[in-house]
């Protein structure tokens, strides 16, 4: 990293600087597997997530806001609320490359303040705020009152809602129009701090290593991009254009994961929303695709419309066939500061649960949690954003659901962190992606289903395409992609983006002076993705741990992935032995661990070697 | 009978097929959009051509070669070089695959294609079946 990082205290109220280690630019990149480097020696299984003690590191990757190719995002990483393990949540909107025109490229933030508080960034002035007044306020409202008492044009505030400040551990934080980190529950540890926003506005250039020869590579994969069959089709359709194909294919869950086919399906998708309601799109920083949905639902307010998880989640999972009141939903989860994967996968576990008569109607206040039903779905999202009634046990999250009403196995999530809208059972590579992810069940630390469906084997990764239902014969390739987004999680280049790998490379070497090859590249994945799992290791998890809820094991009776479940012991154990990691507990071998130059962890991971 | 790609008689099949199949007709009967196939040259095909088809609920209307200096506006145009048609046409590549990863380029309403998949996914099996030798 070129610029300092902020270090905050929120208790004491002290601000320092300081530089983080140049060779772990080379070692790590960035972003978040730069935080996995710099948080290690903090994150215990002691350590309670949401306790003062809690470092929150947020940081940008070595080319955010160069306006490169999709790369204005950031990173906030801490130890997840919602998992006890490992916990990161990309950004994009134009909060990153903000911070880095202030002169710093990440915060480190620790301590509570005795009183809500935000931040005040603006180059090198730095303030703690009071923000007793805007505490108990909605993620929109705070970031238009806060751009409006600082008195300077284009501020860019990060925020949580209430769900964030009542700790709920899928609370997001959400910058600019709408663009949101919501998995792994920061927005309940930037709550725990009693920081309500962070506002920045910054006037410097962004600094690079070597400007001169990033420029012309990056205008040629800008232009490439724009040209892109993908970058269309995301302007045009957004990701929820994706819901067809996948409707067709029989890898889009329904019915909280137990239904292969959904009538409405086809009323619930990118192009429907297109036809129907789009008004304009959005974009991040510097971003030629501009995927992001600006919507009317006929009342003159323009609002955001959700991309494919949002579409989903409020619509098929739920069995509801209404397209506007999945946009209202979504928006409804923005506002309070609710990760809307989360919540919709818990709405759709608590239908469920009642539908098996395993929550009554007193346990749900009243309120019949019938399938298809947008009321009741609209009314648990307000119990749950204000801990009310079965709110309150909703906001425990799914696994805690389970505990109370359900058997073991029947919540849809890995480790804590509910379920993505994309099935194993449509694209088996997802089973290994889901068991094995360092932030529990997550789509975006390999969205491997554009390998198994749309055969995105891009030159330079060495990766097969395999039959979407073939089994343990892809273990090694979804390690390769694994590491491959751990390179873009660290850039933080934006997985929406068909970026060739060998762009990627060719921009690096470029902006950074690097003389690296792909081997070079793909290695720094492999690094931090074994760096994490080390971290998870001891924070306590064991192979155990590497495992997918029944749902996903039991074979849908219809749709276009009928009779399939993925091998997902055979998938594992192939895995272990790509990975190099010891088979029997799960764990990254010594001899693996000192071959990625990460020895300094084989004492706390093999303590008995 | 099938022809060899791409040809006058490879269309001519094609338009044959598309009229006559059943499987065909009730996949595409809501389709509307005429289509051009732009082929670039590559090392097997060094010429470029352009083959027109009107496609019209679940029936080929008509289908012809483009004509150099010929203007054609067609609702959907993919283009690519000969070595990646053919590998559709042979089914060596998912064409929806193809277009994801940029074999083939598209030009046109996604949306349109995302809602009618299946009426791509079974063009193209129409298309396969009337195509011999290399392409």
């Amino acid at each position: 990293m070129l610029q300092p990082i902020l270090k905050i205290n929120l208790a004491t109220r002290e601000i320092s600087q300081f530089k983080v280690p140049r060779e772990w630019l080379y070692d790590y990149l960035g972003a978040a597997s730069l935080a996995a480097r710099m948080l290690y020696d903090h994150l215990t299984p002691e350590l309670n997530p949401l306790s003062p003690e809690t470092p929150f590191l947020w940081l940008n990757g070595p080319l955010t806001g160069t306006a490169g190719p999709a790369v204005g995002r950031f990173v906030i990483c801490a130890k997840s609320p919602a998992t006890n393990l490992w916990g990161e949540s990309n950004v994009g909107g134009f909060w990153g490359p903000e911070l880095r025109k202030a002169g710093f490229d990440g915060l480190w933030i620790e301590g509570r303040a005795e009183t809500p508080v935000y931040l005040w960034i603006h180059n090198n002035q730095i303030e703690i705020r009071e923000a007793s007044h805007l505490w108990g306020k909605e993620t929109y409202n705070t970031q238009t009152a806060i751009q409006s008492e600082l008195d300077a044009k284009n501020v860019r505030v990060a925020v949580i809602g209430p769900a964030g400040e009542r700790l709920i551990p899928y609370a997001l934080v959400l910058t600019d129009h709408g663009r949101v980190g919501g998995r792994t529950g920061m927005g309940a540890v930037m709550g725990s701090k009693n920081l309500k926003a962070v506002a920045v506005k910054g006037t410097g250039e962004v600094p690079l290593i070597n400007w001169a020869d990033y420029k012309a590579p990056r205008a040629k994969a800008n232009r490439a991009l724009k040209e892109h069959n993908a970058t269309h089709y995301f302007r045009e359709v957004g990701s929820g254009g994706a819901a067809d194909y996948f409707d067709y294919l029989g890898s889009q869950p329904k019915k909280y994961y137990q239904a292969g086919v959904f009538e409405g399906s086809s009323k619930i998708t990118g192009a429907s929303l297109t036809e129907k309601y789009l008004t304009g799109v959005s974009a991040c920083h510097a971003c030629v695709i501009a995927c992001g949905r600006v919507v009317d639902l006929g009342d003159g307010i323009k609002r955001k419309g959700p991309e494919y998880e949002t579409m989903v989640g409020f619509g098929q999972n739920l069995l509801i066939d209404d397209l506007a009141a999945t946009v209202r939903m979504g928006e409804l989860c923005d506002t309070y500061g609710l990760d809307s994967i989360s919540m919709s996968n818990i709405i759709g576990f608590a239908f469920s649960l009642f539908e098996r008569g395993r929550l009554t109607l007193a346990d749900a206040d009243g309120l019949s949690l019938d399938w298809g039903s947008v009321e009741a779905a609209t009314q648990l999202i307000h119990l749950t954003a204000r801990r009310e009634g079965i709110g309150a046990v909703l906001a425990g999250g799914s696994r805690s659901m389970e505990a109370r009403f359900g058997d073991e196995g029947d919540a849809v999530q890995v480790n804590g962190l509910e379920i993505a809208y994309h099935d194993p059972r449509g694209a088996s590579g997802f089973a290994i992606v889901y068991a094995t992810s360092p932030r529990g069940a997550c789509h975006n630390q390999s969205d491997y289903f554009m390998v198994d469906i749309l055969g995105q084997t891009d030159e330079g990764l060495d990766i097969s395409f395999h039959s979407r239902h073939a089994g343990a014969e892809k273990a090694a390739d979804v390690a390769r992609h694994q590491d491959w987004r751990t390179v873009n999680n660290a850039l933080v280049l934006c997985v929406f983006a068909s970026v060739p790998p060998l762009t990627v490379l060719e921009l690096l070497n470029a902006g950074l002076g690097l003389d690296w090859t792909m081997a070079d590249l793909l290695r720094c994945g492999e690094r931090a993705w074994n760096l994490k799992r080390a971290i998870n290791h001891r924070l306590g998890l064991t192979r155990a741990n590497d495992k997918l809820p029944k749902a996903l094991l039991k074979p849908y009776e219809n749709g276009g992935s009928a009779g399939y479940v993925p091998p997902v012991q055979e998938m594992l154990t192939a895995y272990y032995v790509a990975r190099g990691w010891d088979e029997i507990t799960g764990r990254p071998t010594p001899a693996k661990l000192q071959e990625l130059g990460l020895g300094w962890v084989v004492e706390d991971l093999w303590p008995e070697t | 009978m099938p022809a060899k790609f791409p040809s006058e008689e490879w269309l001519a099949a094609l338009k044959e097929k598309l009229n006559t199949d059943p499987k065909y007709a009730d996949i595409a009967k809501n389709w509307e959009g005429d289509l051009c196939y732009a082929i670039e040259a590559d090392q097997d095909f060094p010429q470029t051509m352009t083959l027109y088809m009107d496609l019209w609920h679940g029936t080929c209307r008509d289908a012809y070669m483009v004509k150099d200096g010929q203007e054609v506006s067609p609702a959907f145009t993919i283009s690519g070089e000969y070595g990646n048609f053919t590998r559709v046409l042979k089914g060596e590549l998912n064409p929806i695959q193809a277009m994801a990863t940029m074999k083939l380029k598209v030009r046109g309403n996604y949306g349109y294609i995302m809602r009618n998949i299946p009426t791509v996914l079974d063009f193209t099996r129409c298309a396969q079946e009337v195509t011999v030798g290399e392409g």
